[in-house]
């Protein structure tokens, strides 16, 4: 590494020379540097600023905008969850108003045809009641014709039919009241 | 035409393979300054010259590419120089000087853009010189700074900022002319000439440090292959080389801090005269 130094030696001070700019690298060195600044002046740094100026607003309206189609979204969700609750509520009630129905119709339909069985059990009964009365009037004036015929045969004359008739229907009705 | 195309292309593996001694461990050339004085093209134009007019069309180009129909949703390269740009805007001009930095901001990216390209021609294939390392560059820069922080000091605070400057009430009045000393040569000498310094000799340093080892290791390498010398030789040629591409990365690193701290220091220096004494 010697070599180095000796030729540091050698030539005689050249850092100092290095020290000094020649004129003509110096006006250079200022003319492309005046290029340079006075490019960046008039046209770099104007764009940059309008850029960022740009950009900012671009970015700012667009946060707003997304905030409102957020705000938007939302109230528009909180109507579909009100619409779809009110639905809900709205076919509860009409399952509840269908219930009911059924059940009063349900409740009218057994009680119309219990109403029906009963008249029916009842006129029956009735029918039944009337029959055996007939049947038992039937029958009593049956036995009333033959205890007078019976008599009359023992008696062997026409009895007072009318009469006997009357003894007849009182004595079945003792009969019956005992 | 020969010669006239290696001052175009860069001369310093041309310098370096006619002066090598194979006989010293690295080549050195005879006079140093070679690496960086380069010979005239036309007129009073070397090739040095013709990289600044480069560096400057190339900062003026991206920039205009970038920049011409920006998009509020950018692309991948309008997003990458937007990064840079505002990383000078944001962190360097408003960061440090303040809301009222957006001023000085023009003036920062330019310096902060010219240096970097500048800075890294070093590492740039075929370009290979950093044109920073001329003190032509830094020089006139720090004397932009210098001008610029002086003229808002002396705008903002009038007669107060000289004042402030070589009799500083915040320090004790027995102190006060020492500090006035050194506060003095810090403004008035110390600070442009160390931002000068700064640059030049970092770039300076790192080129002659990456034509060294990769000069000396691409010809130790030929020479070994060609028989000139041992394999020893060419062996130590690899590990030079192979120093050279390490060095490379690290340039890569030094060109884009160099560019940094150069703005950076401008932005301190702006800001200490926008709100002087506080």
């Amino acid at each position: 590494m010697n070599s180095w130094y000796l030729a540091a030696e050698e030539s005689g001070g050249g850092g100092l020379d290095l020290l000094l700019p020649p004129l003509p690298e110096l006006i250079g060195g200022i003319i492309a540097f005046a290029i340079v600044f006075i490019f960046i002046w008039k046209f770099a740094s104007p764009a940059i600023n309008r850029l960022l100026e740009q950009r900012q607003s671009a970015i700012a309206g667009q946060l707003a905008e997304a905030e409102k189609a957020k705000a938007e979204a939302e109230s528009l969700l909180a109507d579909y969850r009100a619409q779809l609750a009110e639905a809900r509520e709205q076919a509860n009630q009409i399952i509840e108003e269908a219930r009911n129905q059924a059940e009063t119709m349900k409740n009218e339909i057994v009680s119309r045809a219990e109403q029906q069985a009963a008249e029916i059990v009842a006129k029956a009964r009735e029918e039944a009641q009337a029959e055996r009365a007939r049947a038992l009037a039937e029958a009593r004036r049956e036995v009333a014709n033959l205890s007078i015929d019976l008599a009359e045969r023992v008696v062997g004359e026409a009895l007072d039919r009318e009469a006997q008739l009357g003894l007849v229907e009182r004595y079945i009705a003792e009969l019956e009241s005992k | 035409m020969d010669q006239l195309a290696s001052r175009f292309f860069g001369n310093t593996f041309v310098l370096a393979a006619e002066e090598c001694d194979l006989t010293q461990p690295v080549c050195v050339p005879e006079d140093f300054t070679e690496l960086f004085v380069l010979p005239n093209i036309f007129g009073q134009v070397n090739r040095t010259i013709l990289l600044m007019f480069l560096a400057a069309l190339i900062v003026v180009v991206v920039l205009w590419a970038a920049l011409r129909k920006p998009k509020l949703v950018p692309g991948k390269f309008q997003a990458a120089i937007e990064a840079l740009v505002g990383f000078v805007r944001d962190e360097i001009a408003v960061g440090i000087i303040g809301p009222e930095g957006v001023k000085y901001f023009p003036y920062l990216l330019s310096i902060f853009m010219f240096i970097l390209v500048g800075n890294l021609f070093e590492v740039t294939p075929a370009i290979n010189f950093p044109i920073t390392s001329r003190m032509a560059i830094p020089a006139f820069l720090a004397l932009c700074t210098y001008f610029i922080y002086l003229v808002t000091g002396f705008a903002r605070h009038k007669f107060t900022y000289l004042k402030e400057i070589v009799w500083p009430s915040y320090v004790p009045i027995a102190l006060r002319p020492l500090v006035g000393i050194i506060e003095l040569a810090q403004y008035f000498v110390i600070r442009p000439f160390s931002l000068a310094v700064r640059l030049f000799a970092n770039l300076v340093a790192g080129h002659t440090m990456l034509s060294l080892l990769l000069a000396t290791g691409i010809i130790f390498i030929g020479a070994a292959i060609g028989g000139e010398v041992s394999i020893l030789k060419g062996g130590a040629g690899i590990l030079w080389f192979a120093m050279g591409l390490l060095i490379f990365l690290f340039e890569l690193l030094v060109s884009v801090l160099q560019a940094y701290i150069f703005t950076l220091l401008s932005a301190v220096y702006i800001e200490d005269a926008v709100h002087f004494g506080h």
